[in-house]
C-alpha cells in the first residue's frame, strides 16, 4: 500500500523544503517511486533543490487545480536532475512561481477536495510507492487536508520557544485529525547544544518520537537552495542521519 | 468553548474530505463517469438543456456525515421525486385512510404516464404514477395555490435544510405541454376522485416536478427517511414518524417507474427517481444516497444513479434483505484508520 508522508511546520523558515528534498530523494534511492508534491501555493520553491528551473515547467499543481489538466500531466520526473543513479524514481508536481498564477489562487480560493483527490490519482497514475507532501506553514485548511491523509506526518520545529508552542499546536491538531503516526524533527539546532539530550527532552514535551536531529550545518548553507545535499555528500553525518528518518518511514 | 468548537468542525469536514468512504465514492465516480448509455429528457425544451457529463454522487449518514463528490451543488429540477414526499405531506393533512381511499398503494408495472385506474374503486394506482401523483397534490390542503405551494416548499426546506424554489421556465413548460396530465386529472374529477380545484391543483403539480435541488438535497432528503423523518444535520423533523414507513414502502414497491421490482430485487434500497436525473435512495437506519447525472434509460432512470446504487448496495450489504458478511463494513470506511486499504 502507499504511502502519504506530509512535512509540516508551523512557522516558516524551519528548512521544511530542504528537509522534504532531502528525505524523499533518500526514499527514492532505497529504490523505490517516489513523488513530491510541492502544496506550499503561495511561496513555492522546492523545484529549486530538484534543479527544475521555471522555464522549463510546462503544467503545475495550479494547472490540476484549475481544472485544466490531470495531476500526472503536471508531473517532472526529476531522477536524473538530482543525480539519483540507483534505480529509485522522483517526480515533483511543482506549483506556479508566476505572480499571476499566484494571485488567482489566492484570489479564487479551490476546493480541498480536488487536493485529496489529486494526491490519489497521482500515486495511482505513477504508481508511487511514497508521497511526499511539501506545505506551506501554519495552519490552513491545505493544512488540516494534508495532515489528514497522511500516514506518516513529520512535523518540523527549531530549538525555540515560538516554534514550541507552535508545535504545540500543530500537535493538538494532528490528533483531532487521528493522524496515523506522528514523528517529530529538530532542525538547526545550535552545535553547542547537547543534541541527544534536545531529543529527549522534546520527546517528553510532546510524548512523540523525535525522528531525527540535525544540527545547524554551515555545508548546507553553502550548498543553498541547489542540489539535494545527501546526494552530492552521501557520507556526511547529516546524509546519514536522513538515512535514518528515512528508514523509520520505510520500515514503520 | 467556542474554539474546540470550530476546530471541531473545521476538522470533521477535512475527515469527510479524505475519509476512505468518499475516496470509495471517488473511484465510482471515476469508474461510471465515462458510461454514456441513455439519453436526456427532451419532452420540454427546457429539460435537453442538461449536459450529459454532469454527474455528482452524494451520500450523508444517519449521524450526519456528508459525503460528496462531482456535480453535487449543480441544480436540477426534481420532477418525480418529489411525489414519494408530496405523499407525505398528504398522509400528515389527512390520515392514512382518507389518503389510501384515493390513492392505492399497488404496482402497476405500467410506464409512470399511463391511464388506468383500478376498475373496481376507480382510484388510481399508487402515488408514484402520475395519476396517482396528481390525486395526492390534490389532498395538500392550503387555502388558495399560493399557500399550497408555499408548504410544499417548506415541507422540502425541512427535508434539506435549504430554501427551495421553483423553475418558472420549467414549470411554464411543463404546464403548457400537460396534455395528458389534464386529461388523467379529469377522468380522475369524472370518477369523483380528485375535487374540482383542478386547475390549481395541476398548477400546483406542475410546480412541485419544478422545485429546483442538487444531489446533495437528495441524499439529504433520503437520510432524513433513514434517519425517522428527522434532518441528520439540522435535527429539525420533516415528517410525522407515523407516515415514514409509508413513503418508503411505497418508494421500494414503486419509486423506479416500471422498473421498480427488478430495482427492490437487485438494490433492495427503497428509492425513487426523477426524469431530472436524479436518484434518492434510502438505507434505512444507515444512510441517504442522492445520485444526479441526466443520461436516463428507456424506463427513465438515470443510467450511472442505477450503477452507483447497485454497487453501494452490494459491496456495503445495503439491501434492505442482505443477511450476508458484505466486502466492506460501511462503519469501517465512514470512520477509516489502518485496516482500510482505500488506495
Amino acid at each position: 500500500m502507499p504511502k502519504v508522508v506530509s512535512v509540516h511546520s508551523y512557522r516558516g523558515g524551519t528548512g521544511k523544503s530542504n528537509f522534504t528534498a532531502n528525505l524523499a530523494t533518500t526514499v527514492a534511492a532505497l529504490g523505490h517511486r517516489v513523488g513530491v508534491v510541492d502544496t506550499d501555493v503561495p511561496s513555492p520553491g522546492i523545484h529549486n533543490l530538484f534543479c527544475l528551473e521555471p522555464e522549463q515547467m510546462g503544467k503545475t499543481l495550479n494547472n490540476y487545480l484549475w481544472g485544466e489538466s490531470p495531476i500526472e500531466d503536471t508531473a517532472y520526473d526529476v531522477s536524473s536532475n538530482v543525480g539519483l543513479n540507483s534505480g529509485g524514481t522522483l517526480y515533483l508536481v511543482p506549483s506556479s512561481v508566476k505572480a499571476d498564477d499566484i494571485a488567482r489562487i489566492l484570489n479564487n480560493g479551490y476546493d480541498v477536495k480536488l487536493m485529496n483527490d489529486g494526491f490519489r490519482s497521482l500515486v495511482k497514475a505513477l504508481k508511487l510507492d511514497y508521497l511526499f507532501i511539501d506545505t506551506h506553514p501554519g495552519l490552513s485548511k491545505e493544512t488540516f487536508l494534508s495532515i489528514a491523509i497522511s500516514h506518516v506526518l513529520i512535523l518540523i520545529l527549531r530549538p525555540d520557544k515560538q516554534d514550541y508552542q507552535g508545535t504545540a499546536v500543530t500537535i493538538d491538531v494532528a490528533r483531532q485529525l487521528n493522524v496515523r503516526k506522528m514523528l517529530l524533527a529538530i532542525n538547526k539546532a545550535h552545535s553547542k547544544l547537547n543534541l541527544e539530550a534536545l531529543k529527549q527532552k522534546v520527546e517528553e514535551t510532546y510524548s512523540e518520537t523525535v525522528a531525527g536531529v540535525f544540527p545547524l550545518s554551515e555545508d548546507i548553507v553553502q550548498l543553498a537552495s541547489e542540489g539535494v545535499f545527501c546526494v552530492k555528500y552521501p557520507e556526511h553525518p547529516v546524509s546519514q542521519e536522513f538515512r535514518r528518518v528515512a528508514l523509520q518511514i520505510t520500515e514503520g | 468553548m467556542s474554539d474546540l468548537g470550530n476546530l471541531q468542525s473545521l476538522t470533521s469536514s477535512i475527515a469527510a474530505v479524505t475519509s476512505p468512504f468518499r475516496n470509495y465514492l471517488n473511484d465510482l465516480h471515476e469508474k461510471y463517469r465515462s458510461l454514456n448509455e441513455g439519453k436526456v429528457a427532451d419532452y420540454i425544451p427546457e429539460l435537453a438543456l442538461a449536459k450529459p457529463e454532469w454527474f455528482g454522487i452524494c451520500v450523508v449518514t444517519q449521524d450526519g456525515h456528508v459525503f460528496e463528490v462531482g456535480d453535487c451543488d449543480q441544480l436540477f429540477t426534481i420532477q418525480s421525486i418529489s411525489k414519494a414526499f408530496v405523499f407525505g405531506l398528504a398522509l400528515e393533512d389527512h390520515g392514512r385512510e382518507y389518503v389510501n381511499s384515493k390513492v392505492s398503494v399497488e404496482p402497476t408495472g405500467e410506464a409512470f404516464n399511463s391511464i388506468v385506474l383500478d376498475e373496481v374503486t376507480n382510484r388510481p394506482y399508487n402515488p408514484m404514477v402520475n395519476a396517482g401523483a396528481i390525486a395526492t397534490t390534490d389532498l395538500i390542503k392550503g387555502k388558495n395555490g399560493t399557500e399550497r405551494l408555499k408548504r410544499l416548499l417548506e415541507m422540502f426546506e425541512r427535508y434539506t435544510g435549504r430554501v427551495h424554489d421553483i423553475n418558472v421556465p420549467v414549470f411554464l413548460s411543463e404546464k403548457a405541454t400537460g396534455y395528458r396530465n389534464r386529461a388523467m386529472a379529469y377522468l380522475m374529477l369524472n370518477f369523483g376522485m380528485v375535487s374540482h380545484n383542478i386547475d390549481e391543483t395541476l398548477d400546483l403539480y406542475f410546480q412541485q416536478c419544478s422545485i429546483v435541488v442538487n444531489a446533495k438535497d437528495l441524499a439529504m432528503m433520503a437520510a432524513t427517511l433513514a434517519n425517522g423523518g428527522v434532518n441528520p444535520v439540522t435535527k429539525k423533523r420533516a415528517i410525522d414518524e407515523r407516515y415514514v414507513q409509508d413513503v418508503i414502502s411505497v418508494m421500494l414497491t414503486c419509486g423506479m417507474y416500471d422498473a421498480s421490482g427488478e430495482w427492490a430485487y437487485r438494490v433492495g434500497l427503497p428509492a425513487k427517481s426523477g426524469v431530472g436525473g436524479g436518484i434518492t435512495a434510502i438505507a434505512p437506519g444507515k444512510l441517504g444516497i442522492g445520485t444526479f447525472s441526466p443520461l436516463l434509460d428507456a424506463k427513465g432512470n438515470s443510467v450511472r444513479g442505477i450503477k452507483v446504487c447497485e454497487d453501494l448496495s452490494r459491496e456495503f450489504g445495503l439491501h434492505l434483505f442482505n443477511v450476508t458478511t458484505p466486502e466492506r463494513k460501511l462503519h469501517d470506511w465512514i470512520a477509516g484508520g489502518d485496516g482500510i486499504n482505500d488506495w
